[in-house]
């Protein structure tokens, strides 16, 4: 269970861009958390494994502190929670097998993982989930050689490597098309129900959110607005969080 | 979705007179002040054209020499032989008897009659066996070593003697070398010690530049990290770190390198080890700079992915920090590398060993056409180094 707790995060130029968010989230769930760009969606994704350091305010994960944790314990603490990026962040120079073997960093050996020795079930495991998400046979590739819904998949194989309990998902499917984003999407919903990740998902697109979340948050500059089922999204509710003159546009 | 509600419209910009007579102003004074500039510059630096113009003819015979650079000439077959004479003090009267060194069989014999005289006295030169109706030359030359100096040419007889009287010129007593020698021209071209010398001194040089390269990396790699702002910027003992390292860098990169071969040849003696000292010192900090802005540069997206793994700052730079500044690292050592072949023949100039080493004793002694086959051999290597360095960091990158 994700327990938040207060939240602020102010940046150095006085930017307030999380204002005291709090929310508790059991474990399980698909969240997808709505807003316009700039209301602070990414920000408290990112305070959650503290990417982003916050102002004030609790995050605790199964009843451990993460904002008190530092060092050894922070990075323990990360290594329970995966998260996917909309640049998908892989390493672009290196194949697609040691793109998801990095997803083991925080648990590997350290010498061996500096001289990117792996150990033969880890790079069995990596395999494992590459065909998971579908690209096995992508393995030996560079990773910049795939396509932008691919290279999603490699960072979904990679955050598996950490077997989470969280996955964070900030705008995954941002800078792909409409087909891709589905298909990306529905391997992120795939490992919600299988394995039991709670997802926390970023999303720019209600349609999308519909479909896959159990629930629903809206921020509105940096406050959470709304926190309700997605069937709940109505026409109202869609104006009340993203202003008087938005216009759904809609991905099928 | 759109947003609809729309920006403020902008103002036109304002049209007041008062502020653009004020700036008129502020540039002509910024001109006169740049005038009044240039024309102190111009008495303090003593400026003079006529000077220019009138003391071009003296530099004819240093670029007609340096147009000739002393890099080939005629294989030829010589033969020369080698007696001593002994110039002994004026108004002393020479012993009787004759010189000879202990001469093989069969080659030319050279014989020097008598042995030793006074400066003035005539010398004969005697010999047989020499090639028939050849021309050749005599030199002298001090028993101390220096280039021998011709002491004329004369005519072998059609029975293969010579006899060749000279005067003894006014030299200091002692003994001398003397010798006779017959060049006979042959076909084709050969190097001429003075290439030979500058080749050798080349290869010095270029292998002066990759040990500097390589030592100064050795140092800039490791430090490379901890200037470079977007991995140190974190905590204030980052920071400090950062500035500190920065300040190294500029501070080693801003010391001339001239100067730096001077303070290290006081340390180690002048050489090639000293000139390598110099550029190691002087590339760690150009190097550390250029590197640490790659790194500053690098798409921060894979350094948070990584981190958000829960992984340790190492592995954060092993995976998400090398593998993107490896093509810029490799582009900027290249360059470096054209750049310190080019200093390295500058650091010899000033003691640092390596090719500009002789070339300062060629441009002291006055021997242009030696400088120029320096010079040119500078010039054809730095332009290929930097050729080929350009081409392969176009294939790197």
């Amino acid at each position: 269970m994700l327990e938040v707790r207060g939240l602020t995060k102010v940046f150095p130029n006085g930017t307030e861009a999380v204002k005291d968010l709090s929310v508790t989230i059991p474990d399980g769930q698909f969240v997808v958390v709505i807003g316009l760009s700039g209301s602070g969606k990414s920000t408290f994704l990112r305070c959650i494994n503290r990417l982003v350091e916050p102002t004030s305010g609790q995050v605790l994960l199964d009843g451990e502190d993460v904002t008190a944790a530092s060092g050894d314990r922070l990075r323990q603490i990360r290594t329970q929670i995966g998260m996917i990026f909309q640049q998908f962040n892989l390493i672009k120079r290196e194949s697609v097998l040691t793109n998801v073997l990095t997803g083991a960093l925080g648990t590997s050996t350290y010498g061996s993982s500096l001289l990117s020795r792996w150990p033969k079930d880890e790079v069995e495991r990596a395999m494992f989930n590459l065909d998971r998400v579908g690209i096995g046979e992508k393995a030996q590739q560079r990773a910049d050689t795939l396509s932008g819904g691919q290279q999603q998949r490699v960072a979904i194989a990679r955050t598996l490597m950490q077997r989470p309990r969280l996955l964070l998902a900030d705008e995954p499917v941002a800078s792909l098309d409409p087909a891709t984003s589905h298909s990306v999407m529905r391997y992120v919903e795939q490992i919600n129900k299988e394995d039991g990740i709670t997802v926390i998902c970023n999303l720019h697109f209600l349609s999308l959110a519909r479909r896959y979340a159990t629930r629903v948050l809206a921020l509105r500059a940096g406050e959470l607005v709304a926190d309700l089922a997605p069937e709940a999204i109505d026409p109202q509710k869609f104006r009340e969080i993203y202003g008087e003159d938005a216009v759904e546009v809609e991905v099928r | 979705m759109a947003r609809a509600n729309s920006l403020p419209l902008r103002r036109p910009p304002s049209m007041e007179l008062p502020r653009s007579a004020a700036r008129r102003w502020r540039l002509i004074l910024v001109l006169t002040a740049l005038l009044v500039a240039h024309v102190i510059g111009w008495r303090v630096t003593n400026i003079n054209v006529p000077q220019l113009v009138f003391g071009l003819p003296n530099m004819r015979h240093i670029v007609t020499s340096l147009l000739q650079p002393d890099a080939f000439e005629r294989s030829k077959d010589v033969i020369a032989v080698e007696s001593l004479v002994g110039v002994l003090a004026p108004g002393t009267v020479a012993p009787a008897g004759s010189a000879r060194r202990v001469q093989e069989p069969g080659s030319p014999q050279l014989t020097i009659v008598p042995a030793s005289a006074a400066p003035g006295e005539i010398v004969n030169l005697q010999g047989a066996g020499w090639p028939a109706g050849k021309q050749a030359e005599a030199f002298l030359s001090q028993s101390t070593g220096g280039i021998p100096r011709s002491a004329g040419t004369f005519q072998v007889t059609s029975d293969g003697s010579v006899n060749y009287a000279f005067y003894v010129p006014e030299w200091a007593p002692n003994t001398y070398g003397i010798a006779v020698s017959v060049t006979t021209p042959q076909l084709g071209f050969r190097p001429t010690q003075t290439l030979l010398l500058c080749l050798r001194l080349m290869v010095e040089t270029l292998f002066l530049a990759l040990m500097g390269t390589s030592l100064a990396l050795i140092f800039t790699l490791p430090l490379s990290f901890l200037g470079a702002r977007n991995l140190m910027g974190r905590s204030k003992v980052g920071r400090t770190v950062y500035y500190l390292t920065r300040t190294l860098f500029n501070l080693l990169r801003s010391i001339e390198v001239v100067i730096v071969v001077t303070i290290m040849a006081v340390v180690v003696g002048i050489g090639s080890f000293a000139g390598v000292l110099a550029i190691v010192v002087h590339s760690i900090g150009a190097l550390g700079k250029l590197y640490s802005e790659a790194i500053e540069e690098i798409d921060p997206g894979p350094i948070e992915a990584i981190a958000a793994t829960g992984a340790r700052p190492l592995q954060v730079i092993r995976y998400a920090v090398i593998p993107q500044v490896i093509p810029q690292f490799l582009s900027f050592t290249l360059y470096r590398l054209d750049i310190n072949v080019r200093m390295s023949t500058i650091v010899g100039l000033v003691g640092g060993g390596g090719i500009g080493f002789i070339l300062t004793q060629y441009i002291n002694l006055l021997q242009w056409n030696q400088a120029g086959t320096a010079i040119w051999l500078i010039a054809l290597v730095v332009t290929s180094i930097d050729y080929l360095s350009a081409w392969m960091r176009e294939k790197i990158v």
